[in-house]
């Protein structure tokens, strides 16, 4: 063999085991739980918000989501985070002669997730049931997701929460992203969410939570009987959270 | 050329005492150490029968907690299992942060954000917090 004999067979060889030990580090980054083998497959978490049953001026739902969740207030809005919260809509000329309307607003939990799509590290992320949510040991502040967001429901911990009222849940430490997950940790526990928990503890009823892909469900009922709307579900990121009465 | 007059052809051996001494001196400093510190036992926290109910053996999880601890996190957080193992699970034996957590840490330098979020207290804090006639959970 001569120099040159020796040269082409050697680049060969690392070429052929390089090319084998890059397919075995693509197969070790695929995503951890294929989706259809997930045990939380099947179901589709979704929310109907009923606009003509919520009651003015009340914040029931806004108050346990802080409790549950741990939500950082700091009366301030430069830092203050919502998961839900209340808007009002005034009338425009292109709606003359509508009222006024308070409105409910929080994460829209699209099935499309554009925050999902732009996370650079995957920290936000669509679990098989439908439910978006932030895995905040992943989350490295970019704020891309924020940025993504048509609903303007993601938020940015400025600073550490400094109330702790639900000590079994943690808070977020500063320099996260965060946003309503429909308080997935009750429903992996077999509960509902504290905001439709609270709504229904103060008689209003305006919030009902259930699974899409069941039609016997209320929500799909609900969805299925017509009426009810999204916002702006012409941006096909297909949110789960319907609105009657808008 | 000009003679060295320090080193010469008869004080060589005594130089090059002098240098193997210096290049071995740490090395005895280390095996004598023992004479004037003891070297600290960094696993202080005084032993308990509980933790003879813990997921492994103390060896095990001295070296392999954090492996432990990924994985159950992958297992909540990713694919919404309950009833794994959590860091608020340690805490009902091994009740004080400090000296089952920093302490090591602290000695290996290193540095754990898990505080941030997770409800998990010193031994002051606790103290504090019972001061204020509040219990913790």
């Amino acid at each position: 063999m001569d120099r040159r004999d020796f040269l082409k067979r050697s680049g060969a060889a690392v070429a052929g085991a390089s090319g084998i030990l890059s397919l075995h580090v693509l197969n070790s980054c695929a995503p951890e739980v294929a989706e259809a083998e997930s045990p939380l497959a099947g179901t589709k978490w979704g929310m109907v918000i009923d606009l003509n049953r919520c009651r003015e001026g009340c914040t029931a739902c806004m108050e346990a989501c802080r409790q549950e969740n741990n939500v950082a207030f700091h009366g301030d809005r430069r830092w203050d985070v919502h998961w839900i919260r209340k808007a009002t809509l005034h009338p425009t000329d292109d709606s003359a002669g509508r009222e006024e309307k308070e409105v409910i607003l929080m994460c829209n939990q699209c099935d499309d997730p554009p925050c999902a799509m732009v996370c650079p590290v995957q920290a936000t992320y669509r679990r098989a049931d439908g439910i978006v949510l932030v895995d905040h040991h992943r989350c490295i502040g970019c704020r891309y997701c924020m940025i993504a967001c048509p609903y303007n429901a993601r938020f940015f911990n400025w600073k550490e929460n400094p109330d702790w009222p639900n000590k079994e849940y943690p808070r977020r430490s500063h320099g996260v992203a965060e946003s309503c997950h429909f308080c997935a940790h009750l429903i992996d526990g077999g509960g509902r969410p504290a905001c439709v928990e609270a709504c229904e503890g103060v008689g209003a009823r305006a919030l009902i939570f259930g699974d899409l892909n069941d039609p016997e469900s209320e929500v799909s009922r609900l969805v299925a009987a017509g009426g009810a709307t999204r916002i702006r579900a012409d941006f096909g990121t297909k949110p789960k959270v319907y609105y009657l009465g808008l | 050329m000009k003679r060295s007059t320090v080193l010469t052809e008869k004080n060589r051996g005594t130089w090059a005492t002098v240098f193997a001494g210096l290049i071995l001196l740490p090395v005895v400093l280390s095996l004598l150490k023992p004479l004037w510190a003891a070297e600290p036992d960094v696993f202080l926290e005084p032993a308990d029968s509980r933790w003879e109910s813990c997921l492994r053996d103390t060896e095990y999880m001295r070296f392999y907690h954090m492996d432990l601890l990924k994985e159950a996190r992958e297992d909540v957080v990713r694919a919404g299992k309950k009833g794994g193992i959590t860091l608020a699970g340690c805490g009902d034996c091994h009740q004080n942060r400090d000296l089952f957590c920093d302490r090591c840490h602290e000695k290996a330098s290193v540095s754990l954000d898990c505080w941030g979020c997770h409800y998990y207290l010193t031994q002051e804090e606790l103290q504090e917090l019972e001061g204020h006639g509040g219990g913790g959970e």
